[in-house]
């Protein structure tokens, strides 16, 4: 299926691999200056000796991964992964279910 | 620190020239500008090469550590942006202390002075900015600034002296 470039991205939730230089100020500036987002938080929750790993939400009104996944590269990052996104006009929570292990425990 | 290149060299040619009796000013400006030429070349290129080699080995370094190309990055832009500024500082920076302690020379050329002062003005533009340089160094390391100045300042009084004495030999 499609998918437009209009559709509205609201939350972004990245692991993603960057070298120590540029820092993550430098990172969360310059993402936080792209068009259609309205703020971002980074978190360091591994360093190695030339890289860290980090997680990155970025919340706004109309955000274009691709955007934001090429401002990554030119800052010599790489996108692990996309461990959340939120779409539409709502940011929709997780829930939990029956089926979630840490719903039964 | 290539700047202290420049100064000593042309303090070495501005004694050397006195040492050996020369009184054509062209003589001195001729050599003194070729001496600020090749280091400003050498400069430029050995400090260019240099930093090249040393910043590609870390960046392909890291590319390892990334498992991907940061040639395109701003990391790579960086590498290069610093590669090619180090060479500039460290070929403009001996040329241009160079052709201040030339500047006498210059100005004696076009009758503004006689050659004699021309030699004495020399010297002392070379030892000051060695002295200058050293108060600089003792200033970037949070140090005493004055010793720095006369640590440098002795190097020059040094060559100074030594050229001296192979005229009072003569």
């Amino acid at each position: 299926m499609y998918l437009s470039r209009s559709t509205m991205l609201r939350r972004l939730v990245l692991d993603v691999l960057k070298p120590h230089n540029p820092s993550v100020v430098e990172l969360s500036q310059a993402l936080s200056k792209l068009k259609g987002i309205e703020g971002v938080n980074i978190i360091t929750y591994e360093i190695d000796q030339k890289v860290e790993n980090v997680k990155i939400i970025i919340g706004g009104q109309k955000i274009d991964f691709e955007i934001v996944k090429k401002r990554l590269e030119d800052f010599g990052a790489v996108v692990h992964s996309v461990d959340e996104v939120a779409a539409g006009k709502r940011i929709i929570e997780e829930v939990r279910t029956p089926q979630d292990r840490s719903a039964r425990l | 620190m290539n700047a202290f290149d420049g100064a000593t060299t042309v303090l070495g040619i501005v004694v050397g020239a006195y040492a050996a009796e020369i009184t054509n000013q062209l003589w001195i400006i001729s050599s003194g500008l070729g001496a600020a030429l090749a280091m400003g070349l050498s400069g430029f290129a050995g400090a260019y090469m240099t930093e090249e080699a040393e910043r590609t080995v870390s960046l392909k370094s890291l590319e390892k550590s990334m498992l991907s190309d940061l040639s395109n990055s701003v990391v790579g832009e960086a590498s290069r942006f610093a590669s090619f500024w180090t060479g500039i500082v460290d070929g403009v920076s001996p040329s241009v202390s160079a052709v201040v302690c030339l500047l006498p020379f210059i100005l004696s050329f076009y009758g503004i002075f006689p050659m004699y002062l021309a030699i004495q003005l020399s010297i002392v533009v070379g030892l000051s900015l060695m002295f200058l340089l050293g108060v600089f160094l003792g200033r970037v390391s949070d140090r005493n600034v004055i010793l720095h100045g006369v640590k440098t300042l002795c190097v020059g009084l040094v060559l100074t002296f030594v050229l001296l004495i192979f005229k009072l030999a003569k």
